[in-house]
């Protein structure tokens, strides 16, 4: 077989000295970015780029290409021990890994977060390796109508994940996809709800939102009188490190639905990898015997995300390798690492670089192997973190989020409006709306819009394409089919019959 | 050269001299910032970065590329014409930002040839007429006379209002006088997946992109809009030649900075970039990415001025009733 | 379920209900006159503090009744951007003021929330009135904007009806503290990165936002804040590369 000769070629790159240097480099860099509030990959990997103009282009690319994965992992950490999702992928994990967090097991959630991405790295490189061409189909085969029904269903998961009533979930996505439309206009470039601020001009900015209804939020709410005893008793409670066997066994479907999940949805180009996480979430709640468990700590709802956010940051390198196209931002600017080097990737850069594609395969699985020995022992330490009290704790979240939504754009009016979006986090959380569906709802607001605009060009208005087209079809149906199964509980009772004790 | 820098350096010196004393050396004293309006590792930074980075061995200074972007690279221009005149902040402008954005933005807050002191050209990327592989037409004659008559049902992509890509395009249509469906994308990746895939028709592009996939047979190049044939795609021929003369187009970068930065100040930035032109390092990096480099007679902040000048009248008439 | 709950919620008054609702009907005019103070300082454009009393007054009481006896006429004269911010946004909200006066509200959570996300979902209707509709089979600009915020408003509305219609729990406890300090330091830190540097308005932030709470001990917290911003301006600038001041303009220069 080829494949193995390639792989051993592959290898023999990816494994010289200075390539496992700029490996480690990137696994590090990842790390730190992925764990600092605000601070995302993008911004990392755009700033990062002029210094490797003077690396090899195989070392620079696999340097970066770990930053990119690394910061899967360590985006989990801030998403678990104090609620604040760095990425859209990692939104989420937070729902049940900070429950887990509060109820004293950060410990596990992070260390089951690091195992299923590295099993799931693990699983994706090798479907890199040996299906990434045939799999390029797929990513030619979605075109306007199938992304936006891709959407529509992604939008049926954001409220079959939320914990609390139906009505309000579906309005907290709408009023995601109504901030999503601040900004200018796709189509015609005319400004939408910017009262003339340039701040705005390009819309809302996710970490801004982000960091604001959780982060921000969160801690506005825990200074409220009466939380200091809850914190208190989080600091205490704190147990084991490492999952136990009974965490271990609940968590491998997970891990194994999530990988297939996430390697399948990270191919397509945009947005991809932010559905596979909540996809994944969404499959394990409605799988559990006991679906209530979930947003109250369940580990399967940190193992089933985690691991579809890591294989879908893999395999979206698939559209790259094979076609030549970046499928995302981050890939984007790789397509600049590459054209600073003098490579410009296309259909045949499997062909004629050889170096560059196989080395970089097999340094991600390197790569994740790194990064799963970085990660495990930092769990202790991330734990110990809790055990900060509380008074100092928070100030210094705040300054790092301030530091990090500024350093996105240097943008001082975007640390305002974080700072807006948290005042709107803690009116949310006092009404009992969930930030979650908010948050999906932004995301892949832009993206349903553009492409629901793009469908009816193409179509010239022809509403009938997203049944007719096959891919389309199904998706709309497994999306009604989802939320048939959704709304049918409520109309018989209410949803949701565990009280959690009033905290007036 | 040395005259040049130390004219520059006096200059500079009475400018802030009571401010900071120890700045009274020759310009430039510390790191330069370079604003590029688009993301890294568009046609447009890789460029700037590669001039720059020969650049800062000539001025003994670092150049740090700060990328902003945003509306289609008008915030990063707004900001550059209010910074301070120093020398110290420097915008990478394009076609776009200084020349289609005047009739694109009726509300720009800047304009391209009252708020800039121009630099130096520093290369252009040309542009191509693209289409999807399986796309009837053989040349660009059957092109011409295919699209003309399918004009209600065939789809141009674009990568956003304002891009390259668009506002080529809209040229294109206003010469062949139609108006066929104009499909945005966010970007050029997103425009050329999707005629790779075929959900497209044709559209217009730099060539940076578009080599590969030519090269590989999953899209099909017309002809090339400037007046010679470019090397990295010998077989692809000139608008001129292949009968569409009045299609002429090129997505140029220049180097500009903030109105009133002293007149030595920009003699010595410019004879560092022609340096960096001349350098062959540099030249092979840019022929490598499809890049035209300007003649001698057109490095000149003269020219660069004529140029910005002679572009907003051209797509003016181009742009207006788009918007 | 909550019906230990219900009780006390119907015990929320609904005169401050409605008089916070009034209240949310004028917020954008409130908002815009304390914004246009700032024009008289030279800070800003926009409209003098004078006129935009003026002009929301006159839209308020004469404006818009007038475009609305004017529409159930036939005329269809172009309204002014502050009559339609009166007829979009603050018309419809006074209504429910005054509904509110007469409703017995069993759970303020809900029907609080469903009205305040309803006012919300108007002003963007508001916002985007000015953005072209659909053009043919083409979406406008104002297309997709205009349809998420109809739907926002029948789900608010459908979310203050359960409040009217279903036992839930009354308002919750606000508290100001934390609030307050965690907003002015997370400003602070806004308005002084530039001009201050990262040394400077870190340090400041940090201390700011530790007055949030009364656990805060003094010395404890300028140590750490001091170790922190030290750390910050290790990590920030130098570890990651990321371009920003460290110390204040006036002493660097």
């Amino acid at each position: 077989m080829d494949i193995f000769a390639n792989l051993a070629h592959g290898f023999a790159v990816a494994l010289s000295p200075i390539n496992l240097l700029m490996c480690l480099i990137g696994a590090l860099v990842g790390t730190l970015v992925g764990v600092l509030p605000g601070i995302g990959t993008i911004a990392t990997v755009a700033m990062l780029l002029p210094i490797t103009f003077g690396l090899p282009p195989v070392g620079a690319l696999i340097m970066l290409a770990g930053i990119y994965y690394g910061a899967q992992y360590g985006g989990s950490t801030t998403s678990i021990l104090v609620n604040i999702p760095g990425e859209a992928t990692s939104v989420v994990t937070a729902i049940d890994g900070h429950q887990m967090a509060k109820q004293g097991r950060a410990g596990p959630a992070l260390a089951i977060a690091a195992i299923g991405s590295f099993f799931a790295g693990c699983v994706a490189t090798v479907l890199i390796a040996v299906l990434g061409a045939p799999l390029t189909k797929l990513a030619l085969a979605f075109g306007p109508a199938e992304y936006f029904s891709l959407m529509v269903l992604g939008l049926i998961f954001a409220v079959v994940l939320a914990k609390g009533s139906v009505l309000k979930a579906i309005a907290m996505i709408v009023f995601g996809l109504l901030l999503s439309m601040v900004g200018s206009d796709i189509e015609t470039g005319a400004s939408r709800m910017a009262f003339n601020i340039p701040e705005l001009a390009d819309g809302l900015g996710f970490a801004t939102v982000a960091m604001g209804v959780f982060g921000f939020a969160e801690i506005i709410r825990n200074l409220d009188a009466g939380a200091e005893m809850n914190r208190d008793l989080v600091q205490q409670k704190i147990t084991g490190l490492m999952p136990t066997k009974k965490d271990l066994i609940d968590s491998t479907p997970a891990i194994l639905r999530g990988t297939v999940l996430g390697s399948i949805l990270g191919i397509l180009p945009g947005g991809g990898a932010v559905i596979a996480s909540f996809a994944a979430y969404t499959l394990e709640k409605k799988l559990a015997k006991n679906p209530s468990r979930f947003g109250r700590g369940a580990i399967e709802g940190v193992a089933a995300p985690e691991s579809a956010n890591n294989a879908a940051a893999q395999t979206s390198f698939i559209p790259l390798l094979t076609l030549g196209i970046p499928p995302n931002a981050v890939m984007a600017l790789m397509v600049g690492a590459m054209t600073i080097h003098g490579i410009v990737p296309g259909p045949q850069v499997m062909q004629k670089q050889p170096d560059l594609v196989w080395g970089m395969i097999a340094s991600m699985w390197i790569g994740n192997l790194m990064l799963i020995i970085i990660n495990l022992p930092l769990v202790g330490i991330w734990v110990r973190l809790l055990r900060v009290p509380y008074r100092l704790m928070f100030p210094s979240i705040v300054i790092f989020c301030a530091i990090g939504i500024y350093s996105v754009n240097n943008a001082p009016v975007d640390v305002i409006l974080a700072g807006v979006f948290g005042l709107v986090g803690y009116w949310l959380i006092k009404h009992d709306f969930e930030p979650a569906p908010l948050l999906l709802g932004m995301v892949l607001g832009p993206l349903m819009e553009e492409n629901l605009r793009r469908a009816l060009l193409i179509s010239r208005g022809d509403w009938s394409v997203f049944l007719t087209r096959p891919l389309s079809a199904v998706l709309l149906a497994i999306a009604a089919f989802l939320l048939t199964l959704t709304l049918l509980p409520m109309l018989r009772a209410k949803r949701d019959e565990v009280f959690t004790e009033s905290e007036n | 050269m040395t005259f040049i820098r130390a004219l520059a350096g006096a200059c500079l010196a009475s400018l802030c001299a009571f401010v900071a004393p120890a700045e009274a050396q020759t310009y430039p004293t510390r790191g330069i910032t370079m604003i590029v309006p688009f993301a890294a590792g568009g046609p447009t930074d890789v460029i700037s970065r590669i001039v720059t980075s020969h650049m800062a061995q000539t001025l003994g200074q670092s150049i740090i590329i700060e990328n902003v972007v945003g509306a289609g690279g008008t915030t990063a221009t707004t900001r550059a014409a209010r910074a301070t005149n120093d020398g110290y902040t420097l915008i990478t402008g394009h076609m776009g930002t200084h020349a289609a954005s005047v009739p694109l933005y009726p509300k720009l807050a800047y304009h391209p040839e009252k708020d800039f002191e121009p630099i130096a050209l520093l290369a252009g990327t040309p542009i191509l007429i693209l289409a999807r592989k399986d796309f009837p037409p053989k040349d660009l004659k059957e092109f011409v006379a295919y699209v003309k008559a399918n004009s209600e049902k065939l789809n141009a992509a674009h990568a956003g209002i304002g891009s390259v890509s668009h506002v080529s395009c809209e040229l294109l249509h206003s010469i062949l006088d139609i108006k066929p469906v104009g499909v945005p994308f966010n970007g050029t990746g997103p425009a050329m997946n999707a005629l790779v895939a075929g959900q497209v028709d044709y559209m217009c592009d730099q060539i940076v992109n578009a080599v590969p996939q030519i090269n590989a047979g999953t899209i099909k190049a017309y002809a090339i809009a400037t007046p010679e044939r470019n090397p990295s795609l010998p077989n692809v021929p000139t608008t001129a030649e292949a009968g569409l003369p009045a299609f002429q187009a090129q997505a140029w970068n220049a180097m500009f900075a903030p109105k009133g930065t002293s007149p030595a100040i920009i003699a010595s930035l410019n004879a560092a970039a022609i340096k960096a032109l001349d350098d062959e390092t540099v030249k092979k990096r840019l022929l490598e990415l499809g890049s035209v480099i300007p003649a001698p007679k057109d490095r000149t902040p003269e020219a660069l001025a004529a140029l910005v000048k002679s572009e907003i009248a051209k797509w003016s008439p181009v742009l207006k009733p788009a918007s | 379920m909550a019906e230990t709950m219900g009780h006390s919620a119907t015990a929320t008054r609904n005169t401050s209900v409605a008089i916070g609702f009034c209240l949310l009907a004028i917020a954008p005019q409130i908002f815009e006159f304390i914004w246009s103070i700032g024009t008289i300082f030279g800070w800003g454009a926009g409209r003098g503090p004078a006129t935009v009393l003026i002009s929301h007054a006159t839209a308020l009481f004469g404006g818009a009744p007038a475009v609305l006896i004017g529409a159930a006429s036939g005329d269809t004269k172009k309204a002014s951007s502050d009559v339609l911010l009166a007829l979009i946004y603050s018309y419809p909200i006074f209504a429910v003021a005054i509904l509110t006066f007469f409703m017995t509200i069993r759970s303020a959570q809900d029907y609080v929330g469903g009205i305040v996300l309803m006012a919300l979902a108007l002003f963007a209707l508001w916002a985007s009135s000015d953005l072209q509709g659909m053009r043919g089979f083409s979406f406008g600009a104002g297309t997709a904007p205009r349809m998420f915020g109809g739907l926002l408003v029948a789900l608010g509305a459908g979310i203050a009806l359960t409040g009217l219609l279903a036992d839930g729990p009354a308002m919750a406890h606000y508290s100001w503290r934390g609030p307050m300090f965690v907003m002015a330091s997370i400003v602070f830190f806004a308005l002084a990165i530039r001009p201050l540097g990262v040394v400077v308005s870190a340090f400041a932030s940090f201390l700011i936002a530790a007055l949030g709470t009364h656990e805060t001990r003094w010395v404890e917290t300028i140590i750490v804040g001091a170790c922190l911003t030290a750390g910050c301006a290790l990590l920030f600038p130098y570890v990651l590369g990321l371009p920003m001041p460290m110390f204040p303009r006036f002493l660097v220069q």
